[in-house]
């Protein structure tokens, strides 16, 4: 026990309270220089979260392996029940109570789909990856909770589970040919799935795919945005001195925008090293993803990694304008527990996979 | 078997994951050099527009169209005015600044009151009027001191203006801002502020006149202050107009109505029916509505029961009189009832049922064939032909000659007149057609009602030979052709010369008006506004017509000239003026003369 304590990956966990602590700043900053309401609570949680992780990272990783599918279940009727909420309660919502803590199911599941898929490329004999009906169960894994996320409508997140899917099948050795097929497939099935979408559905999709039709709503955010990052310049305009005048265009500045906060506060810089930070976190995980010996915690690593890249990359993108402003948070640094619950849990799975990954000798324990 | 070592599996599990950690560290390095693109390549341009700037889109209002007349002279059109403003932060004591002002242009001490209560309230930077539509001479003055009244700016503006006054004001109207429901038309979708046309040409020709707006974003700070102007797209001027107006006639025209209270003249070219004049007294003076503050101006219109606002060529009716027994005649002749050898005894009045009516000429005209009835506009013996003609045939030919109707020119608020019928009257008072009324309709009162322009064009469809004459009051490019009436070719050459008679024969009713220098051919109308008692009749004041003036005949005058081959036809109205003869004629004459002369 001790010995794994002094294995832990203080790299990592250096990494996880380092960004959090950006984004309490930056939250400090949006609330106008003060720990209330937003810094604070995000500081508690990431000393929670970051206890709660270390206990996961000491746990036998053969645990973990044996209730992956369970969890995945689990985390799915979660999310089905939130649906049912949604159908049968007062409209539709993406939360659930939980043990007097309010979730959303929907950040979980992407870590139990983590999860659910490294058991089953373990499980799987090499030869048999490149069998076609092998290709079911996964997609499968990953088509339950997208189709449940489509219909929420939370077309952010259902993205992210397509991509992660994609990045995760890749990473397992699905010969390449298959993802060419899969896509034929999906752009195939886009004009008969629009005619199963009520009429509102649709106007959803539509908007989201077109926001500048919705230019005083989305398209006007973007614009403030923008300006936000690039008037931050190389050096930014100082903490505290970003111009709050413009953050009240951003009704999400303390979540999905908090970046362009950062940005102007502490310039090209600034975002940079953010930047540079997430890109060593991930790196940390494929590093510990290679040096694993096992298939289960490969997958595993190299999932996590994946799933923090896809958040990364999406809420940029989205911030400066390069993808529509679709709801997704930047990790460890936008406020809101549940997303930073599944990354910094999923986190502790990782360091769970170098304790038990790099120890050859183990090889029959 | 927890832990694998297939070699084969690692090494295709390494080469994925190499190529995934480099497609993400490409991907970032998207990102951050989209990042570099914001916050380092574009940051300046990003930085203008920061913090305290915003964008603003300023709509730059187009300049309205000219009104011509047909001569190619302005009518309407638009000078440059200027408005006089402070602007707080300018001076140092804006109290002095108001009294330096003051002492080159008196502004009222209550303006200057609200003046400086405005710039207490006020971002210091906002201007704030305080003179409007200053003239060149004001504005020479005020510049030569600008340089010591501090705080003082002025602006550029535009205002419509009518070169004539109240010369042609009826038929081109005025601009004025739009009301609640005119700012919804859709020339002015996005220019709630832009003046529009309210009434006659200017109110027709809106969409033509009011031109393209044009845009300019500028940048503005949180406060409001414009910092710089980003874009800017001109306006476009609306069309210009050219009417058919001739404004030496219509000025001429206009001067000798104004011997009288009320009334008005119309004259047409009966080759393409553009109408040369169209003067209606008393008249407004447009300039005046529009230049602010114009409430006395307007109270003093509103209450003038004269009512100067009304259009009396295309909005006053007026029973026809005498001017209508062309009409009837030609229906008589037209339907049988009576050729040139007809003759009815006019013994000053006839009975028809227990009443009794009456000639003009107490005494009687004798006996009288349709020349003479028409040239001594005997009443008798147009009682008798309309009992034979009835009244259903005589509003056909009313019809026909352009009478009872709008016309389709882009004049607002005609009026459409009565010509009565058996149906018209069953509709409108739900009761049969009594004999009498035939007889009064046929000399042009009772229910007959007409307006100058009704009457001009019926005058011109007469002059023309039976042309199916229609009015034009915009310039056309084109030669107009009418077509010709061709059932009337006999009656009306049987009218024209009776009508020859009434100015150019002795005993013709407007012979002393007859003229060498243009001599032309016409009937006269006196047409009365009240019944008149038998009592009255009798009396000494009626012959010596000496009655207050709302109580007497309106006196009306249809003609045209010249005689052979006529190119202008002519209406007169004068309300109350007592006879046609005596009043109408002379002023068709004056306008006749004035109008060859110009041609020559």
């Amino acid at each position: 026990m001790l010995n794994k304590i002094q294995n832990l990956n203080y790299l990592l966990i250096f990494l996880v309270i380092l960004i959090s602590f950006i984004g309490a700043a930056g939250l400090y900053s949006a609330a106008g220089g003060s720990y209330g309401p937003w810094a604070s609570r995000h500081l508690i949680r990431l000393a929670f979260f970051i206890s709660l992780a270390v206990i996961l990272a000491l746990l036998n990783i053969k645990y973990i392996y044996q209730f992956a599918y369970v969890f995945f279940i689990l985390s799915l009727l979660l999310l089905l029940s939130v649906e049912l909420i949604g159908v049968f309660g007062k409209g539709a919502t993406r939360w659930i109570n939980l043990f007097g803590f309010s979730i959303q199911p929907s950040e979980l599941i992407k870590i139990t789909i983590i999860l659910a898929l490294a058991r089953f490329y373990h499980d799987l004999k090499f030869d048999e990856i490149k069998r076609i009906k092998n290709l079911f169960f996964p997609i499968l894994i990953l088509f339950l909770p997208f189709a449940l996320v489509v219909i929420q409508p939370d077309l952010g997140t259902a993205l992210s589970i397509a991509m992660l899917g994609v990045l995760i099948l890749f990473a397992s050795g699905i010969r390449i040919w298959k993802f060419g097929l899969g896509l034929l497939v999906i752009i195939l099935s886009i004009p008969l799935s629009l005619n199963y979408l009520q009429p509102y559905q649709k106007d959803r999709i539509f908007s989201f795919l077109n926001p500048e039709a919705d230019a005083l709503g989305r398209g006007y955010q973007l614009i403030q945005s923008k300006i936000a990052l690039g008037s931050g310049g190389l050096t930014g305009k100082g903490f505290l001195e970003g111009s709050q005048s413009y953050l009240q265009y951003l009704p999400e500045k303390q979540t999905d925008f908090i970046f362009t906060l950062i940005g102007e506060e502490f310039g090209f810089i600034g975002t940079m090293f953010i930047i540079l930070l997430f890109l060593l976190l991930i790196s940390v995980c494929f590093y510990i993803s290679i040096k694993s010996n096992h298939i289960f915690g490969r997958i595993l690593s190299i999932g996590v990694g994946s799933n923090l890249f896809i958040y990364v990359i999406m809420n940029i993108s989205m911030v400066s304008g390069l993808m529509p402003v679709v709801g997704i948070p930047l990790p460890l640094v936008s406020y809101g527990g549940s997303a930073m619950l599944a990354i910094i849990i999923s986190l502790g799975l990782v360091l769970n996979v170098e304790l038990n990954g790099n120890l050859k000798k183990l090889h029959n324990a | 078997m927890f832990y694998s070592d297939d070699k084969k599996q690692y090494s295709v599990l390494n080469r994925r994951t190499f190529f995934l950690y480099f497609l993400k560290v490409s991907f970032f390095g998207i990102v951050g050099w989209r990042l570099y693109d914001i916050q380092i390549k574009d940051s300046q341009k990003y930085k203008t527009l920061s913090k305290n700037n915003q964008i603003d889109v300023e709509i730059i209002y187009p300049l309205r169209g000219n009104i011509y007349d047909i001569n190619n002279k302005i009518l309407a059109s638009n000078i440059k005015v200027f408005d006089v403003y402070i602007i707080p932060e300018n001076t140092k004591n804006i109290n002095k600044s108001l009294n330096e002002l003051n002492q080159i242009i008196k502004i009222d001490f209550s303006d200057r009151r609200k003046i400086i209560e405005l710039s207490k309230k006020v971002k210091k930077f906002e201007k704030i009027k305080v003179l409007e539509n200053i003239n060149w001479s004001e504005l020479e003055k005020i510049e030569s001191n600008k340089l010591n009244i501090e705080g003082i700016f002025i602006s550029q503006d535009y205002m419509r203006t009518y070169q004539y006054n109240n010369t042609v004001s009826h038929l081109i109207g005025y601009t004025n801002k739009p009301n609640r429901e005119e700012v919804d038309l859709p020339f002015i979708a996005n220019m709630p502020n832009l003046e529009i046309g309210k009434d006659g040409i200017e109110k027709s020709f809106n969409p033509n006149l009011i031109g393209k707006s044009g845009q300019r974003e500028i940048e503005v700070n949180s406060y409001g202050r414009v910092i710089r102007e980003i874009s800017r797209q001109d306006s476009q001027k609306g069309n210009d107009i050219q009417i058919t107006i001739d404004l030496r006639i219509q000025k001429f025209a206009l001067n000798l109505l104004k011997e009288h209270k009320a009334g008005s003249a119309v004259l047409m070219d009966i080759n393409n029916g553009n109408i040369l004049c169209m003067a209606s007294t008393p008249s407004y003076n447009p300039n005046k509505i529009i230049q602010k503050p114009n409430k006395k101006y307007w109270d003093s219109i509103l209450e003038n029961e004269l009512s100067p606002l009304t259009y009396r060529c295309i909005q006053g009716l007026y029973a026809p009189g005498s001017t209508f027994k062309m009409v009837v005649a030609i229906a008589g002749i037209v339907h049988g009832v009576i050729d040139t050898n007809t003759k009815h005894f006019c013994s000053g009045k006839i009975g028809l049922g227990d009443r009794l009516y009456h000639c003009w000429k107490n005494n009687g005209h004798g006996l009288m064939n349709v020349n003479n009835a028409i040239k001594e506009s005997c009443d008798v013996f147009f009682y008798e032909i309309s009992k034979k003609i009835g009244i259903d045939k005589i509003a056909k030919v009313a019809e026909d000659f352009g009478l009872g109707k709008i016309y389709d020119v882009p004049l607002p608020n005609q009026k459409k007149g009565i010509i009565p019928s058996r149906d018209w009257k069953k509709k409108k008072y739900d009761e049969s057609w009594y004999p009498g009324e035939t007889l009064i309709s046929a000399i042009g009162q009772g229910f007959v009602l007409t307006n100058p322009l009704q009457l001009a064009v019926m005058t011109s469809i007469i002059a023309s030979n039976g042309k199916n004459v229609k009015p034009n009051i915009i310039k056309q490019k084109n030669e107009i052709e009418f077509e010709k009436l061709e059932k009337y070719q006999n009656a009306i050459k049987i009218i024209k010369n009776s009508m020859f008679k009434v100015v150019n024969e002795s005993k013709g009713t407007a012979y002393n008006s007859r003229s060498e220098t243009a001599p032309f051919a016409g009937k006269t109308g006196t047409s009365q506004v009240r019944r008149i008692t038998v009592a009255e009749r009798e009396s000494e004041d009626f012959r010596k017509k000496e009655v207050e003036w709302k109580k007497r005949d309106h006196a009306l005058f249809v003609g045209y000239m010249p005689i052979e081959n006529p190119r202008y036809a002519v209406s007169v109205v004068i309300e109350h003026g007592g006879s046609g003869a005596s009043t109408a004629a002379p002023i068709a004459k004056e306008i006749f003369q004035f109008t060859k002369k110009l041609e020559t």
